[in-house]
């Protein structure tokens, strides 16, 4: 997190609890296009993602005044948002996503890989595939389970660290860790088989 | 460390919270085994691509559902603050009912004894309070039960500033 956005979310609370004429606008401004995001990430649904979108807000307006400054205020932003989110799928039943563990790299009882490796590294450099690869890794993204999707997004899309993430789950840093950990062997195993393919094909 | 153990700890590798000695057995096993050396490359890209694309694989907000949050998130901003007003103009009016109270009870000589200390002494000190509070005990009836703003100041210092658990009026 920047020193810049430290400073903005700092000036948008307190026009926020002082009740600041576009204060609200501000908050739009800063957090509309995240939150919906998050929320799509967790809910996959569009008119989901908008009732939550409209649940969070509703709820930092609300508890502006008593909100402590322990923690950033983007921090508790999104933690509402997950929150809010995970409430709303508590409540509907969870459509399967693939299974993880078939996705997982492959050992000899050695350990040794069991499989030779083909080296894309290189060849997604390109800037020309960026648009593909994004899609890509979105739709991989979505099929993780909600458990895997949330820490992966918090994490490698927002690029918020181990800890902020945590804070925001109310998990462990190593429960984070291994969890984002788990969603990039898949999300490796995933692009390896779509960039193969692509060659083969 | 074999190339299973290595995949489990590419999380730290890359974080750098792996231990150092640790991290020096693994770049040793990265420099003379090419399928891990691989496996991290790519391992690497995953995350480094993704935070690259991140435009790509966010979610774009649709104009409409942009103009709708904005419209309801306008809208209950405006009843917030309605709703605390409401409070606070509540809270106001009961002071205002505790003032008119104690008033009329100071002129009726019904105060507690806590209270009646603590106004004698104010109204020692206080020429204004002191003038104010004798003409009503002269008239015995209060003419209005709402003070002057300054007298009403510091009533409402005076009730703040009694003990917990002490009354204002005698029973
Ligand atoms: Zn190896
Ligand atoms: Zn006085």
């Amino acid at each position: 997190m920047s020193a810049e956005r430290w400073k903005e979310d700092e000036a948008l609370l307190e026009s926020l609890r002082k009740g600041a004429p576009g204060a609200v606008d501000e908050l739009l401004r800063l957090y509309q296009g995240k939150i919906f995001n998050l929320a799509m990430s967790i809910l996959k649904n569009e008119s989901d993602a908008e009732e939550a979108a409209q649940d969070v807000f509703m709820t930092v307006i609300r508890k502006v005044e008593t909100f402590q400054g322990n923690s950033a205020f983007y921090s508790w932003i999104y933690r509402i948002c997950v929150n809010t989110c995970l409430m709303r799928l508590r409540g509907k039943r969870r459509n399967e996503t693939v299974s993880i563990e078939e996705f997982m790299p492959v050992f000899t009882d050695e350990g040794m890989h069991a499989s030779p490796m083909d080296d894309w590294s290189k060849e997604v450099e390109r800037d020309a595939l960026n648009e593909e690869l994004g899609r890509m890794i979105r739709k991989y993204t979505e099929e993780l389970s909600e458990k895997y999707r949330v820490v992966f997004v918090l994490s490698d899309v927002e690029g918020l660290s181990n800890e902020e993430t945590a804070k925001i789950l109310g998990l462990s840093v190593p429960a984070i860790k291994s969890r984002l950990h788990r969603a990039r062997l898949y999300l490796r195993e995933q692009l390896s088989r779509y960039l193969l393919e692509g060659k083969a094909g | 460390m074999n190339c299973k153990e290595l995949a489990y700890m590419l999380a730290d590798y890359f974080d750098g919270s792996m231990d150092p000695r640790l991290r020096e057995e693994l770049d040793a096993h990265l420099a003379m085994c090419e399928p891990c050396m691989v496996f991290t490359k790519t391992y690497q890209a995953v995350s480094d691509k993704t935070r690259l694309l991140r435009r790509h694989i966010e979610y774009e907000i649709p104009p409409e559902v942009r103009k709708r949050l904005e419209k309801f998130v306008h809208a209950a901003a405006l009843k917030y603050p309605e709703k605390i007003r409401e409070y606070r103009d509540q809270v106001e009016r009961d002071r205002r009912g505790k003032i008119a109270d104690l008033v009329s009870a100071a002129a009726a000589g019904r105060l507690s004894s806590a209270i009646a200390l603590l106004m004698e002494s104010h109204c020692a000190a206080c020429p204004e309070c002191g003038e104010y509070f004798d003409s009503l005990r002269k008239t015995g009836t209060p003419p209005s039960v709402d003070p002057p703003d300054g007298i009403r100041a510091h009533v409402i210092t005076l009730m703040q500033t009694l003990p917990p658990g002490e009354e204002f009026f005698l029973a």
